[in-house]
C-alpha cells in the first residue's frame, strides 16, 4: 500500500471515529417542540431559553401540531423534547378508566413507568398545576347563586337552574369529561342546556359565556386557561376529583437525556414553580394581552431568577 | 343613462356596507369582541378628501364610454384602494393613543366589502379599457407598492393584524419561506412526472383510460385525510432505516406534505399537458413531418411551443392549488403560513388567522399574475 492511500485510510478512519453515533448525539442540538396551543408555546419557549442559556444548543420546532402529531414525532425520534400532560397517558396507553390518573402523583408515576419501558421516553418533574377540563360560570351568575364548587353547581342544576353550557362535542360525549362530572356530582344537563361546538377551542366557549352569545352563561375551559380571569369567568372547583389530572411536564427521549443529563436539574425548579395561578397569569399575557410567548417566557424566567 | 350596470351594482353594495356595517372594530383585548366603528365616524377633518375618488367612482356608471373617462375611473379606483387602507391605519393609530396597550383595532366587514367592490370595479374597468396583461399587472403592482409604502412608513402599525405580526415577526418570515419551499418542492415532481405522463396519455388511449381516473380519485381524497394516510407508512419507513430519519424523511413534517401535494398537483399538470397537445393543429404536425422532422423534433419544435399556453394554464392551477393546500399541511408539522393560521384559530385570535391567510392570498395572486403574463407571452409564438 502506498503512503498516500495509507494516509487516506487513516483520515477516513479518523472521520468515521469522529462521526460515531455517541459523539454526534452529544454534539447534536436538542430539537424542542410543542403543541400548537398557547401553553405549549409558553412552556416550549421557557425550555429553549433555559437550555440555550446553559450551553445546550436547541432547534426550535415549537407549535408543531396537535397532540397525536407531536407524540408520533417524538416516538419516531424526529423531535427530542416537548411539554406533555401526565393525564394524556390514559389516552396513549388506552386505559381511560384507571383511577390512578385522577391522582397527581400516581398518574405521573404510572405514565413515567409506562413510557420508560415502552418507548424509552423520560418524564421529568411535572408542574403542580392541573390543566384539565373545568366548567366555568359567568361571574354574575356565580355570585347571584353563590356557586363556587361543582357540588354547588350540581345542586343548582338539579334545582332547575337556568344553565346554558357552551362546550365541544368531545367534552359532551367523552365518558371521561362531562359524563364523568355528571356521575360524580349527580346532575344531568339536558340537550337544551348545551351549546355543542365542533372543535375543542376553549377560547371560543369562554368568549361565548363571557359575552353571553346565544344565551351561554357557562363554558367548558381548561384549568390553566389564561382568559378565565380577564373574561370574568369563575371556575367550579372539582373537589371530588371527577377529572383526570393533566400536569404539564417535560417529555424527553432517553438517549438525549443521557447526552445532556443536566437538562433534568435545569428544568425541575422551573416546572416546580409553575402552579395554576402562575400558568393562568402567563397564558393570559399571551392569549389576551397578545404578548409574544418568547418574551413572556423569558420575562418569567428572569423575574424568578432562573435566567441571569 | 346607466352605461355600466356592473359598476352601479358594486357601488350600491359598497355604499350599503359602509352605511350598515362596521368599518373597524375596537376591542379591549385580543380575545373579546370589539365595538363597531362606522365609516362616517372615521371621516373627520382632513380625511374627507378620501371621498373625492369615491364621488368619481359613484358617478362612473353614468360616464360616457370614452377612453379618457375609463382611465379616470380606473385611476380613482386604484387610488381609493390605497386610501381605504391608509384610512383604516390612521384611525387605528388615533384610537391606540387613548386606549390601553392591550386594546386591539381590527378591520371590519365594511372595510373588506368596500375593498372587494373597488377591486372588482378596477378589474372591470381595466377589462373595458382592453388593457393588456402587462398593463393590468402594472396597475396592481402600483397599488401594492402604495400599500407597501404605507407599511414601511409604519402607518398601519396599530391595526390588530400588524400588532399580531409584531408579536410573531420571527416565526412569520420562517413560515413564509417554508410555505414557498413546500410549494416549490411539491410542484417540481409534479412537473417532471406530470408533463410526460400527460403527453403519453394524449398519445395512447389505454393509458388515458387509466391515468385520469386514478388522478381524479386522488383529487377526491380530502387533503387532511391524505396527509394522515401518509404518516403511518412513512413513520414505519423512517423507523426501519434511521438514516432516512436523519435526512429529514419521516411521517411528520415537510416530507409527507410534499408527497401529498405532488400527488394533488399531478392532475392539473397532466391534464394541461394532454389538453395542450390535443390543441395543436394537426396541419402543423403534418407539415412538420412532411419536411422530414423526426417525432422528437416535432415534439420539441412544433408541438411544445403551440401547447405551451395550455400547459402553463395547468401549471397555474396546480400552483395556486398547492399554495392553498399547504395551509393544511401545518396540521402534520410541516410549518408554513398554515401554522400561524391554526394558532390563531385555536386561540380564537382572528387577526392572527388573517396574518396567516392574507399573505397566502397575496402569494396566490402573485403566482397567478406571473402565470397570466407567462401565458400571454407564450401566446405570441415567435416566427
Amino acid at each position: 500500500m502506498t503512503g498516500r492511500s495509507l494516509r487516506w485510510l487513516a483520515l477516513c478512519g479518523l472521520l468515521l471515529f469522529a462521526l460515531r453515533p455517541e459523539a454526534t448525539a452529544a454534539q447534536a442540538p436538542v430539537r424542542v417542540a410543542s403543541k400548537i396551543d398557547t401553553e405549549g408555546a409558553l412552556l416550549g419557549n421557557m425550555m429553549i431559553a433555559l437550555l440555550e442559556a446553559n450551553g445546550i444548543k436547541t432547534v426550535n420546532k415549537l407549535q408543531l401540531g396537535p397532540t397525536n402529531i407531536v407524540r408520533s414525532a417524538i416516538i419516531a425520534g424526529e423531535i427530542d423534547l416537548y411539554p406533555e400532560y401526565t393525564g394524556n397517558g390514559a389516552v396513549f396507553f388506552s386505559m381511560p378508566s384507571d383511577p390512578a390518573w385522577k391522582n397527581a402523583k400516581s398518574g405521573y408515576e404510572k405514565v413515567k413507568e409506562l413510557d420508560r419501558s415502552a418507548n424509552k421516553l423520560v418524564w421529568l418533574q411535572p408542574a403542580p398545576a392541573n390543566n384539565t377540563w373545568v366548567i366555568s360560570l359567568h361571574r354574575d351568575l356565580a355570585a347571584a347563586n353563590h356557586l363556587a364548587t361543582m357540588t354547588d353547581f350540581a345542586g343548582w342544576v338539579r334545582g332547575g337552574g337556568a344553565v346554558k353550557l357552551a362546550a365541544s362535542a368531545e367534552f359532551v360525549e367523552s365518558p371521561a369529561a362531562l359524563p364523568s362530572f355528571e356521575k360524580t356530582y349527580d346532575f344531568k344537563l339536558k340537550p337544551s342546556q348545551l351549546i355543542v361546538l365542533a372543535g375543542g377551542d376553549t377560547a371560543v366557549t369562554m368568549r361565548a359565556a363571557a359575552e353571553q352569545i346565544s344565551g351561554a352563561n357557562a363554558a367548558m375551559a381548561y384549568g390553566t386557561d389564561g382568559a378565565l380571569d380577564s373574561l370574568g369567568l369563575v371556575v367550579m372547583s372539582d373537589a371530588k376529583g371527577a377529572q383526570v389530572i393533566y400536569a404539564p411536564a417535560p417529555l424527553v427521549r432517553g438517549g438525549v437525556l443521557e447526552a445532556y443529563p443536566k437538562m433534568a436539574e435545569l428544568l425541575e425548579p422551573v416546572f416546580r414553580s409553575l402552579d395554576e395561578a402562575a400558568l393562568r397569569r402567563l397564558n393570559a399575557r399571551i392569549a389576551v394581552g397578545g404578548e409574544e410567548a418568547r418574551e413572556v417566557a423569558a420575562d418569567y424566567l428572569r423575574t424568578k431568577g432562573f435566567l441571569k | 343613462m346607466v352605461r355600466n350596470r356592473v359598476a352601479l351594482f358594486l357601488i350600491a353594495v359598497a355604499l350599503a356596507a359602509s352605511w350598515g356595517l362596521p368599518f373597524l372594530t375596537h376591542a379591549p383585548n385580543r380575545l373579546l369582541s370589539g365595538r363597531p366603528i362606522a365609516l362616517v365616524s372615521v371621516l373627520a377633518g382632513a380625511r374627507w378628501f378620501v371621498l373625492l375618488p369615491v364621488l368619481l367612482l359613484a358617478a362612473s356608471p353614468f360616464f360616457p364610454t370614452r377612453r379618457s373617462a375609463q382611465l379616470v375611473v380606473a385611476a380613482s379606483a386604484a387610488a381609493f384602494l390605497v386610501a381605504l387602507v391608509w384610512l383604516a391605519g390612521s384611525e387605528a393609530a388615533a384610537l391606540a393613543e387613548a386606549a390601553p396597550h392591550a386594546a386591539r383595532t381590527s378591520l371590519g366587514s365594511a372595510f373588506w366589502i368596500m375593498l372587494a367592490s373597488t377591486a372588482l370595479m378596477l378589474h372591470d374597468e381595466l377589462r373595458r379599457l382592453g388593457a393588456s396583461a402587462l398593463a393590468r399587472s402594472a396597475t396592481y403592482c402600483a397599488i401594492l407598492v402604495g400599500i407597501a409604502a404605507l407599511l414601511a412608513a409604519g402607518k398601519l402599525d396599530q391595526l390588530s393584524l400588524l400588532r399580531e405580526y409584531a408579536g410573531h415577526r420571527d416565526v412569520f418570515t420562517a413560515a413564509l419561506l417554508r410555505h414557498a419551499l413546500i410549494v416549490i418542492l411539491a410542484l417540481a415532481p409534479a412537473i417532471i412526472l406530470g408533463i410526460p405522463l400527460g403527453i403519453a396519455a394524449e398519445r395512447r388511449h389505454r393509458l388515458r383510460g387509466v391515468l385520469f381516473p386514478v388522478l381524479n380519485l386522488i383529487q377526491t381524497i380530502p387533503s387532511v385525510a391524505l396527509f394522515g394516510l401518509l404518516i403511518a407508512p412513512l413513520s414505519g419507513l423512517a423507523a426501519s432505516f434511521p438514516a432516512l430519519g436523519a435526512a429529514g424523511i419521516g411521517g411528520v413534517g415537510v416530507f409527507p406534505a410534499v408527497i401529498a401535494l405532488a400527488l394533488y398537483s399531478l392532475l392539473p399538470v397532466a391534464r394541461g399537458a394532454a389538453a395542450g397537445l390535443a390543441a395543436v393543429p394537426s396541419a402543423a404536425v403534418e407539415a412538420a413531418r412532411a419536411i422530414g422532422m423526426t417525432a422528437a423534433q416535432v415534439l420539441r419544435r412544433v408541438e411544445a411551443p403551440l401547447a405551451l399556453p395550455v400547459i402553463l394554464s395547468g401549471l397555474r392551477i396546480a400552483a395556486v392549488q398547492a399554495i392553498g393546500l399547504t395551509a393544511v399541511a401545518a396540521l402534520i408539522g410541516a410549518g408554513g403560513l398554515g401554522a400561524i393560521m391554526f394558532q390563531g384559530l385555536f386561540a380564537n385570535a382572528l387577526d392572527l388567522v388573517l396574518l396567516g391567510v392574507v399573505p397566502m392570498i397575496a402569494m396566490a395572486l402573485l403566482v397567478d399574475t406571473f402565470f397570466s403574463l407567462a401565458i400571454a407571452a407564450s401566446n405570441r409564438v415567435p416566427r
